[in-house]
């Protein structure tokens, strides 16, 4: 069974089109990385997926439950039931600044999903660790990097154990040298078999750890397969003008 | 004049004093909650509790705090029909005025504070699952005090000074006592030493926010 299944997903903003008839299928385990020049959609398809956009027609089914069937949603409490299995994170790491790493990662799955809090502190000390930032966890948010605030992002997002992580262009804000250490993290949960869909203008990470690409322009899939597909031997002139200005 | 007579003219000033932080207690208290609820109001997703938050907000501030003692101790009294009922002492009709007044511009003051939070800390919310009201109070309202701070201590400072208001409702307080004193001696002093009172309570207030603002920095 698919894990994300999306059918004929449109969404306007006023008058303009974003998307505009996207379909596509992932797997458990996959990771899908979505490619294409700002503005072709990219990252509404997440914000769609996760519920922070309302969409206009389509269907999404996530892990075999439909949230959304020809342009309906199923009712609220279902929606957020199946939003609580994908985990988000943000280009500009929405971390909260009043709050120290440890309180970051608590605070949620304490309240949300009334983890105790032993339990929580424990989890925490782990994916901190995973994420080499074990020594931060008493720090403000605003002593951090920028890439050391997107990897406490990546950890707080693995703190809610979601089956799907959404990244949404996670190393655009970032100084080019910090990118490193985010793709690395990244990495790893790729090779843990964490289903994962990534918007990134990294073709690099793109090509070597995505098992499917997707090309976006201009609210559609142009092209999709696998990295070797798309970046070997691109079939469209898009992909390939596109591609060409990357490289 | 030697100490002891500054003593005995002091004397009175602090018993005026004990008023007029009375009052700034009452209507601390009471205005910053009532300013949350104005702020709620003219954010609603009702467009006639907008309406009428505004509407509240605008009056408050657009009207002189002198001119709304005045009606609600003299004026509401002489209302026809209501009026007998809206018959309150000299200092509860003040602290009513002065909670009504000041609770419109915490509530600007708030408004300021929410706008300066970016929308992705409501999304990283909605991602993680979070309810509003868990939103609100865990996230929003923390970042939000951070914000208003600054403000909020400038309107406390400026309600130490605003209490000499009392006075034009003839409750006695620092300056009435000083005013008396002054007519009654023909010295200056008393205004010199009214003076240092509300210095003292107004460093001690700026004092206890750098506090505050420092526990809110979040470094």
């Amino acid at each position: 069974m698919a894990m994300i299944e999306i059918q004929g997903l449109k969404k306007s903003f006023g008058k303009l089109e974003v998307l505009k008839n996207i379909s596509f299928t992932v797997e458990r385990g996959d990771v899908v990385a979505i490619i294409g020049s700002s503005g072709s959609g990219k990252s509404t398809i997440l914000r769609c997926l996760i519920n922070l956009e309302q969409i206009d027609g389509g269907t999404v089914t996530v892990d075999g439950e439909p949230m959304i069937e020809d342009g309906r949603y199923v009712p609220p409490a279902e929606v957020k039931k199946i939003t609580a299995k994908m985990g988000m994170v943000f280009q500009s790491f929405n971390l909260f600044p009043h709050m120290t790493v440890r309180q970051n990662l608590m605070m949620p799955a304490m309240t949300v999903k009334k983890m105790p809090k032993g339990e929580a502190l424990e989890e925490c000390i782990k994916l901190l660790d995973k994420v080499g930032l074990a020594d931060k966890i008493d720090a403000y948010p605003s002593k951090l990097s920028g890439g050391q605030k997107q990897r406490v992002e990546i950890a707080r997002s693995l703190m809610m154990k979601p089956e799907i992580i959404l990244f949404d262009e996670p190393t655009s804000a970032l100084d080019p040298e910090l990118t490193g250490e985010v793709l690395a993290v990244m990495k790893q949960l790729a090779q843990e078999h964490m289903t994962m869909i990534v918007v990134t203008h990294e073709m690099a990470f793109a090509r070597e750890v995505a098992n499917k690409v997707l090309f976006m322009h201009d609210g559609e899939i142009l092209e999709s397969g696998t990295p070797e597909q798309i970046f070997g031997n691109p079939q469209e002139v898009r992909t390939r003008e596109f591609l060409r200005s990357i490289f | 004049m030697n100490l002891e007579h500054i003593w005995k003219l002091t004397q009175p000033l602090l018993m005026g004093a004990q008023t007029t932080i009375l009052l700034f207690l009452i209507v601390i208290l009471l205005s910053l909650p009532l300013g949350f609820v104005f702020t709620a109001m003219v954010r609603s997703r009702f467009r006639v509790v907008r309406l009428i938050g505004n509407a509240y907000i605008n009056l408050m501030r657009g009207t002189p705090l002198l001119l709304q003692l005045f009606f609600i101790y003299f004026g509401l009294p002489i209302l026809p029909v209501i009026g007998p009922y809206l018959k309150f002492g000299r200092f509860t009709a003040a602290c009513i005025g002065f909670v009504l007044n000041y609770a419109a511009y915490f509530a600007e003051i708030y408004r300021g504070g929410l706008l300066a939070i970016d929308k992705g800390q409501y999304e990283a919310c909605k991602v993680l699952g979070l309810s509003k009201a868990q939103t609100t109070l865990k996230v929003i309202l923390p970042q939000m005090i951070r914000v208003a701070l600054p403000s909020l201590a400038n309107e406390s400072i400026t309600l130490v000074k605003d209490t000499s208001l009392l006075y034009a409702v003839s409750v006695p307080e620092v300056l009435h006592y000083a005013k008396l004193a002054v007519s009654r001696e023909m010295t200056t002093v008393p205004f010199i030493l009214a003076a240092i009172i509300y210095l003292l309570m107004v460093l001690l207030l700026t004092f206890f926010f750098r506090k505050v603002e420092k526990k809110f920095s979040f470094k």
